[in-house]
């Protein structure tokens, strides 16, 4: 079916390499957004397309983190929590997702809208915290602009659907001054993230060390306790 | 420190510079124009070798050299373009391409005809989807205008340039598994020797630089080696765009002369801005995730590859992570061994149980509070056994955080084992004793 729907595109990728097998990540990404995601037979495809043993697709398949073996929501939020994002509110907006969505980390919501994702280091620590849905990405998502991000995507669910979740057809995104979400005009010289100037804060209250059988055996409970 | 002239990130006042006619009326182009006309490749080599440029991907080897390093006479050759970046902290790829794709290709183009190669790959990171299809629009524009394709300006010389999108592998990045990536297999690293310029992609010779290292090709052609020397400093000619991120008050790229002094790069109104809430500097990281860190002591240390080499760090990518008091060492050593063990390719043993072990025993330390007095010596033995062992510099790099976290703040990790001291769980395994810490039958 893959050869039949887009045997052009599948010969202007075969044409760009001295061997075949190394148009297997453009296919595997064309295969994706025909399919959704990666089904078993749409891997053995790629591979009869390619003269490949399958078994060595389906290495391929599951070596890198951009394809999908199982079924995944209209949107893949894939939130990145390296260094400096996690030091910049990641896992605040994480939580926030978590939280908003009712799913955790690799689950998909009950209406198949969204995917949640961890991922390490999308390379725009600059903008922190930040997020990619279908490989769009979206800057200084902080957990307040959860709501207006979600409302956002599902409003756009339609061209999700579309477009596929291979970021084939990719733009990016930041928030507005007036706290809306605007598509990035691309001739615009790109503008590093200001931070409003805060007076020196006072140092953060010591954490408190864990007790040694915090909740378990306190002195507290024992007093309660009937024995 | 002001540069006149920007190299990497040249025009970008100009508006609408990332569109192929803009760029052409600013000068764009000409010096490729210039090159297939009055020009043999070998001379461009030679500019290139005069003018000192160094590979600005992390290794910063000399690019000139490694281009004479091809075989004579053997063809087909190739060029890769890396632009695989994915280490936390590493983002100016992307946005070179972003601001001014025709500036990377046009020096992937004059790149291509010094080395006498008429096919070139521009291997991007999966993620960057947005970029890959601004960087496929600029090629298509540069084929219209007769830039690319056969027989150039009429001077016989052939190129073709595509985009190769990886699928999320930050190994891909390496040289050799970037090759891998390329003929359709999974990322893994070959061995050296042969050196890609001598069997490299489908066995032929090649040449792989990274896409900030191809973006000064232009300038140089066109300025001269003269004036692109008159930038930076002796060893290090010319700029680097540094990334930088973490808690300061303006993250971003900032292209500077090398030498630039740490200090000006974060707390220059015109960069850093200073840090945010004016916290004190606590770790820098200044070259990527693989480079050992450096904290407030070093802030007068000038950035190019000499003087932080010798306070005991590395350039790298240029990417400078800024973290404040607020982090603790423990901590940003598990989140960066983390990352490598999630990124390691399996492939050689020490990288992939090393990077394992690492995260299992951080974790428990830094997100648990809890650590055995045995769990240093531990982390000490893992990072001996992975130094010097591993098939590729991942696993290399991964030895970094931990063995900077343990000699820079060992208290930290002394401070978590005595909290824990009394602790009946204390070295995480449940069984009430100090048992050993790396169980012979692992909880998975």
């Amino acid at each position: 079916m893959l050869l039949e729907t887009h045997r052009d595109e599948i010969e202007a990728i075969l044409s760009r390499y001295h061997s075949p097998r190394s148009a297997v990540l453009p296919l595997l990404y064309l295969a994706q957004d025909t399919y959704g995601y990666l089904t078993e037979t749409a891997i053995r495809e790629v591979a009869a397309i390619l003269n490949m043993p399958p078994t060595d697709v389906f290495e391929v398949v599951g070596f890198y983190t951009l394809f999908y073996k199982r079924p995944v929501g209209t949107w893949v939020l894939q939130v990145c929590d390296d260094v400096p994002c996690c030091y910049l509110g990641a896992e605040e907006l994480i939580a926030a997702l978590k939280q908003r969505l009712g799913i955790v980390e690799e689950q998909t919501t009950g209406d198949g809208m969204f995917t949640l994702q961890r991922v390490k280091c999308l390379a725009a620590c600059d903008r922190a915290p930040v997020l990619q849905a279908n490989l769009d990405y979206v800057y200084d998502v902080t957990p307040e602009r959860v709501n207006a991000l979600l409302a956002n995507l599902r409003a756009r669910a339609a061209e999700a659907r579309q477009r596929g979740v291979s970021g084939r057809f990719a733009e990016d995104f930041e928030w507005g001054p007036d706290g809306a979400l605007i598509r990035i005009d691309r001739a615009a010289p790109y503008r590093p993230r200001q931070f409003p100037a805060a007076p020196p804060s006072a140092p953060p209250e010591p954490e408190p060390v864990p007790e040694a059988d915090a909740g378990h055996d306190q002195l507290a409970d024992r007093k309660g306790s009937p024995l | 420190m002001d540069l006149s002239e920007h190299i990497i990130m040249r025009e970008l006042d100009v508006p609408d510079i990332n569109d192929f006619e803009v760029y052409r009326r600013h000068g764009g182009w000409e010096a490729y124009r210039m090159a297939l006309k009055e020009k043999t490749p070998a001379e461009i080599v030679a500019m290139v070798k005069e003018s000192g440029l160094r590979g600005r991907g992390g290794a910063g080897f000399p690019t000139g050299i490694k281009w004479g390093f091809l075989p004579k006479g053997v063809y087909p050759r190739y060029l890769l373009c890396n632009c695989d970046e994915s280490e936390p902290g590493t983002f100016n790829n992307h946005q070179i391409i972003d601001r001014n794709p025709h500036q990377l290709i046009e020096g992937v183009a004059l790149s291509a005809y010094a080395i006498e190669c008429h096919t070139a790959y521009i291997y991007m990171r999966g993620e960057f989807a947005a970029a890959a299809i601004t960087l496929e629009r600029a090629i298509a524009a540069a084929y219209r205008a007769g830039f690319l394709g056969r027989n150039i300006l009429g001077t016989g010389f052939d190129l073709d340039i595509y985009v190769h999108r990886g699928a999320g592998a930050y190994i891909c990045g390496e040289e050799t598994a970037l090759m891998e990536s390329l003929e359709g297999k999974i990322g893994q690293p070959r061995l050296k020797p042969p050196f890609p310029a001598v069997a490299g992609l489908y066995g032929k010779p090649t040449i792989i630089n990274n896409v900030e290292t191809l973006a000064n090709v232009p300038r140089i052609v066109e300025k001269g080696v003269a004036w692109y020397r008159s930038h930076g400093t002796e060893k290090s000619p010319g700029t680097k765009c540094f990334s930088l991120s973490g808690h300061v008050n303006r993250p971003g790229n900032y292209e500077l002369p090398f030498g630039v002094p740490l200090r000006e790069l974060i707390e220059s109104p015109e960069y850093g801005g200073g840090m945010r809430g004016g916290r004190p500097v606590k770790i820098i990281i200044p070259g990527g995730a693989s480079a050992p860190w450096l904290t407030h002591e070093h802030l007068d240390v000038p950035l190019d590859y000499e003087s932080v080499a010798a306070a005991g760090s590395m350039l790298g990518s240029g990417a400078v992570i800024v973290l404040n008091d607020t982090v603790k060492a423990p901590h940003v050593a598990y989140k960066m061994d983390e990352f490598f063990k999630h990124e390691s390719c399996g492939k050689c043993t020490p990288c992939r149980e090393g990077t394992h072990w690492l995260v299992r025993v951080l974790h428990r330390i830094a997100e648990e509070g809890r650590a055995a007095p045995e769990d240093i010596p531990t982390l000490h033995s893992i990072y001996n056994q992975m130094a010097g062992n591993c098939f590729c510099l991942l696993g290399e790099s991964a030895v970094m955080p931990i063995k900077s976290a343990l000699t820079l703040f060992p208290e930290e990790f002394e401070a978590v084992v005595a909290a824990s001291r009394h602790h009946p769980h204390g070295n995480g395994h449940g069984d009430g004793r100090h048992g050993p810490v790396i169980p012979l039958t692992a909880k998975r």
